[in-house]
């Protein structure tokens, strides 16, 4: 796919007319997401991300397997539906910005009480052939898919799509371990449980008394979280419990390995909805980098206060007073509000970020620094002078954009994995797509150097290959292998 | 040939008899199939852990192994069996005749152990029932694995059918002969029979054995049994148009020698040189023959694909199958046989029975062991190979091992056991061999006077 205008359409023809439809008023937004206008500033700030940023995405929300139908209602009186929510959880991940650090493994370990070598989040690093491999990494979660072969080969119905948001879960009470799912996933992010789980659905349910569904049962009754019982099949599930609301309000729209991703590389959130995280970062990742990089160098505002009172509210005398605000910084604050529509408005994770800034905009402002002034603006190179007999423009998105790209860089490419085979997966990968022949290396931190604690109170050291585990249960393990 | 005239003695020999070595026979096969269930009990207790499977890719195994390897073994010997029988009477290869009963019965046991297999390979066999079944009308539009289970019950339906049928004929006309602690089992057999229905039942069985033909190629070995594999995009080992065609090149030589051994076994036991004759063996031989070159063939067609400029993930899997001792030792010892076939095939003094024997055996050995690397190899194999634990480990456990034993058990004591209940032989075959042997006898006869 080429990154051209034609076609970059956020949404595919069909599906955007749905959408269309589905906002009231929403002509305009119609005709955005059809990609045929030219005066839409988002436009504008497509071109400038650069190659990569636009290409394979073209399809984000469209469900080519839409009119599939789904069977997740098999349970209740066995019929098919065809019906879609409105939901899609999924994922970006942007991999130049993992850290390898297997956070998250660990995390998803923890919220699901996973035996060893269970790694439904699982990352690696990678070598293909280049020259420079420290940046190769992959983190791998299930995709999700919107077309999931897993789910067509299920001769159970246990494997199925949840209706009301997509996500893709095994029913533990339909289950009858015939491993067909982990054979038809592209990816391997399977695990079935082989023996007894170590942890008890006793001591997960005692664990989680106040929760309702103790995280395992989800809104529709069906046992579809935490680690599975003996026989059936697991892997990872986006965190149903946390989506239903069982966690709190708070936890909705989160999942646990996003939490606790120190670099925020994972960005959870509803691949259907344009102001979601996943879906703002696939917008502009550069802007999605910025927000986050610059978050841990705001001056606090009591800070800036301090600071700025006796000083000069022109820019330079500002800059000058303030320790921990420096033109770039500014910039870069600035032209992220330039290139977002509702700055600090929706309920994205991102938008904190956004918030953050608007709290040391109103100190700034309410010291007397006019950030929209056309002197501010030109100053920070946000905008251009006009000419003497022209008027003033405004702020310059194409300046901002690159002022972001030059403070957080921009990612060499974005990719779904195995994308050719039509599996139509919801995570969107930011990076460097491993190629046919990429091999797994170590990792900076490995996984026995991570221990995980459960629900019994106790705590294991991560497994990263879990044959090793299971090797001790078989009976006469010859030592070779076919 | 024997001069010894086939008579309905000689077919009720197996179930008038009761000999040491049967009991001895028997007691082994009991115990095979005893050791195996006592193995399965422990699994069942313990689950799957037990055998040597694990997850594939970050999990370093194989999600599927000998389970599966010799379900489909055991599913290819139970096409191929009713094939053949259905070629005997659709196209009245009436020389076949006095095996077609036992390809009918091979098939009846196969199936049984495939099913037994589906069960065993399960993580959770007890709710087969609820879980399959509740949701069939929905499963059944996608996954090939419920085509499968549908594609078996359905052909063990219709071998019992039709052995059933040609059975009506024979219990009908030998009751008298037969033992009668087992009346109740013949009468529910006979029930209504009339000599009327004879000429209808044949034609029935004409009609499903044409229906079994024609269905071999899609719906048995030659179709939803590989696309449970061939159709999955993401294992290079595993895709291609040419599965198809490759198993049921394998059913049917699987099926072949599986009815020489046992025809063998039954010859040796009840003196039945004049029913299964050394014609018969030859006859079946070049035809093992015939299979195995077509199964060689499909072999090639598939590695050549892969091996020359193929794409990454195909290449991969195509290298490490042909450089894997198992494949080569199975594609050696099912090319002998072929070499032996045609050096027989040119030079008849080179035909020997325990030959016969031992071609059967290594066929059912190749084709076995080529199945059990089939199953493994996609998931040593996948595009998707980044992970430093692929490809994986696997080595079948002394629990899976004993499951193969087991279930061989299984199908001797189920012929053990039918043999004491029914004629292997159908009665048509030895009406058949006694027309041919009057027609031989005649011209015969015929040569003498015009030596004389
Ligand atoms: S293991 Fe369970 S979820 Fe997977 S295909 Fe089989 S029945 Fe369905």
């Amino acid at each position: 796919m080429s990154a051209d205008d034609e076609s970059f359409h956020p949404l595919g023809h069909e599906a955007a007319y749905e959408e269309a439809k589905k906002n009231a008023g929403g002509f305009a937004e119609m005709l955005k997401s059809l990609g045929g206008d030219g005066e839409d500033s988002r436009r504008g700030v497509m071109k400038k991300m650069g190659a990569g940023a636009a290409v394979g995405i073209g399809a984000w929300g469209t469900t080519q397997g839409g009119d599939e139908p789904s069977v997740s209602a098999a349970e209740a009186g066995g019929s098919e539906t065809t019906e879609q929510g409105d939901t899609q959880w999924g994922m970006t991940i942007d991999l130049e910005r993992c850290d390898g650090c297997l956070s998250c493994v660990k995390a998803c370990a923890q919220e699901n009480n996973l035996d060893q070598g269970v790694n439904w989040m699982y990352v690696l690093q990678y070598e293909d052939g280049g020259p420079d491999s420290s940046r190769n990494r992959l983190v791998r979660p299930c995709q999700h898919c919107t077309d999931a072969p897993c789910e067509k080969v299920c001769p159970t119905t246990a494997r199925h799509t949840r209706d009301k948001d997509g996500l893709v879960l095994t029913d533990y009470d339909v289950c009858i371990g015939c491993r067909y799912c982990q054979v038809a996933c592209p990816y391997g992010v399977n695990y079935f449980q082989w023996d007894e789980p170590d942890i008890s659905t006793e001591q997960i349910e005692e664990a989680h008394s106040d929760t309702e569904g103790h995280m395992m049962t989800d809104e529709r009754g069906r046992w579809v979280d935490s680690r599975a019982p003996r026989g059936v099949m697991s892997k990872c599930t986006m965190c149903p419990s946390r989506q239903d609301g069982f966690s709190g309000e708070e936890k909705v729209g989160t999942s646990a390995c996003e939490e606790m991703c120190p670099p925020d590389a994972i960005q959870f959130g509803d691949m259907k909805r344009e102001t979601s995280d996943p879906q703002r970062y696939i917008d502009n990742p550069a802007r999605g980098r910025a927000l986050v990089e610059m978050n841990s160098s705001l001056p606090s505002t009591s800070g800036l206060e301090e600071n700025l009172s006796g000083a000069g509210s022109d820019l330079e005398s500002v800059l000058e007073a303030s320790e921990d605000l420096d033109e770039e910084l500014l910039t870069v604050m600035k032209a992220a509000e330039i290139v977002t529509e509702n700055f600090g408005e929706d309920d994205a994770d991102s938008v904190q970020y956004e918030e953050a800034i608007l709290e040391v905009f109103d100190v700034l402002a309410s010291h007397g620094l006019d950030l929209g002034s056309q002197e501010v603006l030109v100053e920070l190179e946000l905008a251009s002078e006009p000419d003497e007999d022209e008027e003033f423009e405004g702020a310059d998105e194409e300046a901002a954009q690159e002022a972001l790209v030059d403070y957080s860089g921009s990612p060499s490419s974005n990719f779904k994995l195995l994308e050719d085979i039509g599996t139509n997966p919801n995570v969107v990968y930011f990076g460097n797509e491993p190629g046919p022949t990429a091999h797994q290396t170590e990792t900076p931190v490995a996984y026995s150097d991570m221990e995980a604690d459960r629900a019994d109170g106790g705590s294991i050291q991560l497994v990263d290959n879990r044959k090793d585990v299971l090797d001790e249960g078989t009976v006469g393990d010859f030592g070779v292998s076919l | 040939m024997s001069t010894k005239t086939p008579s309905e003695e000689d077919i009720l020999r197996p179930i008038n008899t009761f000999t040491k070595k049967y009991v001895a026979l028997y007691a082994v096969s009991a115990l095979a199939l005893g050791a195996f269930l006592v193995a399965w009990a422990y699994q069942l207790q313990q689950g799957l852990i037990v055998t040597g499977l694990g997850d594939w890719g970050s999990g370093g195994g194989s999600t599927w192994g000998l389970y599966i390897g010799a379900f489909i073994w055991w599913v290819g010997i139970a096409h191929g069996g009713i094939i053949l029988s259905a070629a005997v009477r659709l196209l009245g290869m009436d020389r076949y005749l006095p095996v077609a009963r036992l390809a009918e019965m091979l098939t009846l046991a196969g199936l049984s152990a495939a099913g037994f297999y589906i069960l065993v390979h399960m993580g959770r066999p007890d709710r087969m029932v609820t879980s399959v079944l509740g949701h069939f009308h929905i499963t059944v539009n996608n996954s090939p694995l419920v085509w499968d289970v549908t594609v078996i019950t359905a052909y063990f339906v219709m071998t019992a059918t039709y052995l059933g049928l040609t059975l009506r004929y024979d219990v009908h006309r030998l009751r008298d002969q037969l033992p009668d602690y087992l009346e109740p089992v013949y009468k529910i057999m006979t029930i209504g029979y009339t000599e009327k229905e004879d000429e209808v039942i044949e034609q029935m069985v004409w009609w499903l054995a044409l229906a079994v033909i024609i269905m071999a190629p899609l719906l048995l070995h030659g179709g939803v049994i590989p696309w449970l594999f061939s159709v999955l995009p993401a294992m290079p080992a595993w895709t291609g148009a040419v599965q198809g065609p490759q198993f049921l090149t394998i059913a049917l030589t699987s099926a072949i020698s599986g009815v020489i051994l046992i025809a063998y076994a039954f010859r040796r036991a009840y003196d039945w040189e004049h029913i299964f004759t050394d014609d018969i063996f030859r006859g079946l031989l070049l035809w093992l023959g015939f299979f195995c070159l077509l199964f060689l063939w499909l072999q090639v067609q598939q590695v050549v694909n892969g091996s020359f400029l193929g794409p990454t993930n195909k290449s991969v899997a195509t290298d490490a199958k042909i450089g894997h001792p198992v494949y080569l030792f199975s594609m050696g010892l099912v090319s002998a046989t072929l070499a032996y076939i045609f050096a027989q095939a040119i030079r008849p003094s080179l035909f020997s029975k325990p030959r016969a024997i031992v071609a059967g055996l290594a066929v059912l050995t190749g084709t076995f062991l080529e199945k059990l690397l089939f199953v493994v190899e996609g998931f040593l194999h996948p595009t998707f190979d980044i992970y430093a634990a692929t490809p994986g480990e696997y080595f079948p456990s002394i629990i899976e091992w004993l499951s193969l034993v087991g279930t061989i058990g299984m199908v001797v004591l189920f012929f053990l056991s039918l043999s004491k209940m029914v004629p292997v032989v159908e009665l048509h075959a030895i009406e058949h061999l006694n027309e041919d042997h009057a027609h031989e006898d005649t011209t015969a006869a015929t040569e003498q006077e015009v030596k004389a």
